[in-house]
């Protein structure tokens, strides 16, 4: 049977849309930061009705950092008769965009888009002018930082200081780190401090 | 309690009190996630949660004695099941059920809370991801013998 | 890091009429932790502001952080009714970036079908239930989870567990059905038609439940795609988009069914157009019954992808090396972009999901119908009265382990 593994391409892929197998799942486009807004008012007014999904992909180490992508779908028009089968169109943009740039609101074009901004803003950071109403959605309101982004560690800075179960053997630990958090100077340093009578 | 011939019964005040508090122990609706679904299923006709006792589930933390927290509690979520508990009036119990409400389950991450027993004191866990609604049952069972053992629930005096 | 953004707006009475209300996060009629912060003049609502977060779970995040196949328990954990909607969805995006779309088994695909249609009926099972309950018909409550209750007991057989059974695989099953599966599945096709009639007597023609739900939240099909409404109710309001008929998956192209529309959309609406839905799973479960009769494998003939039977591990090298590095490591996929969508009992649940050639998933990006639906509650509720609200959020569906994710 042909393999499905590839050989690894020195490392990870930095840009893996760049390196996609050939899927039709819809017909992408990559835009500008600058020209998005305007092609995606051509875009609705060509029958894009819905905005299927709104997301963002950080690609730390790669420029520009994220990848805002817009899920389009044009439905398809009543058929004339019943020969006739039309299906609806999926369309994906993709729009690189550098860290503390911001993007224009589409949230007027489509009102769906109001939570999906808010959304990237919250888990990126990537914000969107004109939103009328830009703030946190899924974390509290005085959270710091941004979870999604690939340099936010994975337990968040508060627990990622705590000590750990033994028997916790995630594959989300960097392998070598002692599963109790505590390392070896540590606790040498603790035993001197226990012997010296210190507190 | 000793049943004498003719029109007295004897027992302590305490039993008798403690077997009616037993017997209808009220929970909170505090269903979170898909634990909250098994939750439900247990008040269902299968599994008939209310001949334990808990006929209704009282959404007012104010009329309920459990609160069973089925469900993972995200950081949000958190200040608010605190307030809620707070706000049940003693004696109160709570079960935590389920993986993410007992040490955070399967969600080792920034958006979950690892164990609800970080923000209130718990009575019995109950794992599993979720739990079937047997285990939740046996859970209630627990806490109905905590309770005719003179178990107060929580930070008081634990049987 | 920044520092998070603007304060969280003000809640204090913008008039002298009206009053802003917190209704949630812990309230029996919002079907999960949902807060709607509502201004509410009287008991009319003149705006709905619902805050969403309450179970935000870092799914996404969690993924990024285990092999291909383990992310499939957490993102299994989104839709909490429809579990197996969430594995389909994830195991066909991989498996197309993995390029095997085509080397799936039949059987696996039909049972596959199988799963997913029985998934569709016990959520809406749950969605019936919950919905009568907060509009003060309890019975139907113990009804429908009577049914649900045979539902899971089949997805206990084949998977291990009631919920999230994780049987669906990248690469087609986790083993073939267990004997005497079959037998119990043609006992409940047998039943479900009489279920379902009980289920409509219970409802459909009660004044009470006509009263309360007719001419309730109203969705116009121009608003409805406006506000990126998927599954019932968009087809509730007229527009005759399923991923099954749109974009088949799973060889949906070659069964029979047809797809409920309605035109009012109103919650009533929403109400037939999902009862109608489980008579249409119905049919589709019966034609794939009927096609499992030959047996056959469940799981891709890959060892790159697929652990090899247990038996040859004592037998060939291969075996146990393939099996070594599978569960050590975790295959590749190879680098990529995907969007897959299926039809969840919510509407398109997708996932777009990008590797970078790791054992891991760089991001899988979900598209949750519920955040979509239940935006919506932000176009219908203003001008309703508060217990219209709760007929609303029951007739829009969402499930916050998807909103909040």
């Amino acid at each position: 049977m042909p393999s499905t593994q590839v050989p690894p391409i020195a490392g990870a892929a930095i840009d893996p849309p760049s390196l996609r197998p050939p899927i039709d799942d819809a017909v992408i486009e990559r835009v500008a930061p600058s020209e998005i807004r305007a092609r995606l008012e051509a875009l609705k007014a060509d029958g894009y009705a819905m905005l299927l999904d709104l997301g963002a992909v950080d690609y730390l180490g790669r420029s520009p950092r994220f990848d805002v992508v817009y899920h389009l779908l044009r439905l398809a028009p009543k058929p004339a008769s019943v020969a006739e089968v039309s299906t609806p169109t999926r369309l994906r943009i993709l729009c690189g965009v550098e860290e503390d740039i911001s993007l224009p609101t589409v949230s007027d074009l489509w009102k769906s888009a109001d939570w999906a901004e808010r959304e990237i803003y919250d888990l990126f950071g990537i914000r969107f002018d004109g939103h009328p109403d830009l703030r946190r959605i899924q974390m509290p309101n005085d959270w710091v930082g941004h979870p999604l982004r690939k340099d936010y560690p994975m337990r968040g800075p508060a627990l990622e200081r705590a000590p750990r179960p033994a028997f916790a053997n995630k594959t989300n630990v960097v392998a070598g780190s002692p599963p109790s958090g505590r390392t070896l100077e540590a606790l040498q340093e603790q035993v001197k401090r226990v012997r010296e009578g210190r507190p | 309690m000793t049943v004498s011939p003719g029109h007295f019964m004897l027992a302590r005040l305490d039993d008798v009190a403690r077997w009616a508090q037993s017997s209808s122990v009220w929970p909170l609706t505090m269903g979170l996630a898909c634990c909250a679904i098994e939750m439900m299923t247990v008040t269902s006709s299968e599994y008939d949660i209310a001949r334990l006792g808990s006929e209704v589930f009282r959404s007012s933390p104010r009329q309920a004695d459990l609160m069973i927290v089925s469900g993972r509690v995200a950081q949000k979520m958190g200040p608010v099941v605190k307030r809620l508990y707070d706000q049940m009036a003693d004696p109160k119990w709570v079960i935590s059920m389920g993986a993410c409400a007992s040490s955070g389950g399967i969600f080792d991450n920034y958006a979950i809370i690892q164990g609800v027993d970080t923000i209130i004191p718990v009575d019995v866990y109950v794992p599993g991801c979720p739990p079937t609604p047997d285990g939740l049952l046996y859970a209630v069972n627990l806490i109905q013998q905590q309770i005719r053992a003179g178990g107060r629930g929580g930070i008081l005096a634990r049987a | 890091m920044t520092a998070s953004a603007t304060p969280p707006p003000e809640v204090i009475s913008r008039s002298d009429t009206t009053m802003v209300l917190s209704m949630g996060p812990q309230h029996p009629s919002t079907h999960g932790v949902l807060q709607i912060v509502l201004e509410i003049d009287s008991e009319n609502v003149v705006k709905a502001d619902p805050e969403i977060g309450y179970l935000h779970t870092g799914i996404e995040k969690s993924a990024e952080g285990l092999f291909w196949t383990q992310a499939q328990t957490v993102i299994e954990r989104m839709d909490y009714l429809a579990p197996s909607s969430n594995a389909l969805c994830y195991a066909l995006a991989v498996e197309r970036l993995l390029g095997i779309t085509d080397r799936i088994p039949q059987r696996a695909q039909t049972i596959r079908v199988l799963i997913g249609e029985l998934t569709r009926i016990a959520s809406h099972c749950v969605w019936l239930g919950t919905h009568g309950i907060d509009l003060g018909a309890i019975s139907v409550f113990f009804y429908c989870f009577d049914l649900r209750e045979n539902i899971l007991d089949l997805s206990e057989a084949t998977g291990g567990a009631r919920m999230h059974p994780n049987y669906i695989r990248v690469g087609g099953l986790n083993g073939d059905l267990p004997e005497g599966l079959l037998a119990r599945l043609d006992a409940l096709i047998e039943k479900f038609p009489g279920r379902l009639r009980e289920l409509r007597g219970l409802l459909q023609a009660n004044p009470i439940f006509q009263d309360r739900t007719i001419d309730i939240g109203v969705l116009s099909p121009e608003e409805a795609v406006q506000w990126n409404v998927t599954g019932p109710s968009l087809r509730a309001s007229g527009i005759a988009y399923d991923v099954r008929k749109a974009f088949p998956y799973c060889g949906y192209e070659t069964y029979d069914f047809d797809v409920p529309t309605r035109t009012e959309g109103d919650a009533y609406a929403r109400f037939l157009v999902r009862l109608d839905e489980m008579e249409q799973s119905i049919r589709l479960i019966e034609q794939a019954r009927r096609r499992l009769d030959t047996p056959g494998p469940v799981m891709i003939d890959d060892p790159k992808v697929a652990l090899p039977p247990k038996e040859t591990i004592a037998l060939s090298m291969e075996a146990l090396i393939h099996h070594f590095k599978l569960i050590s490591e975790g295959f590749r996929v190879p680098p990529g972009d995907v969007y897959h969508s299926v039809e969840s009992p919510r509407g398109e649940l997708g996932y777009y999901i990008v590797s970078n050639g790791e054992n891991k998933p760089y991001r899988i990006r979900t598209r949750p119908p519920s955040l979509y639906n239940l935006q919506a509650l932000k176009g219908i509720a203003p001008g309703n009265l508060i217990a219209d609200l709760v007929v609303m959020i029951g007739s829009l569906d969402p499930v916050f382990g998807e909103v909040d994710r």
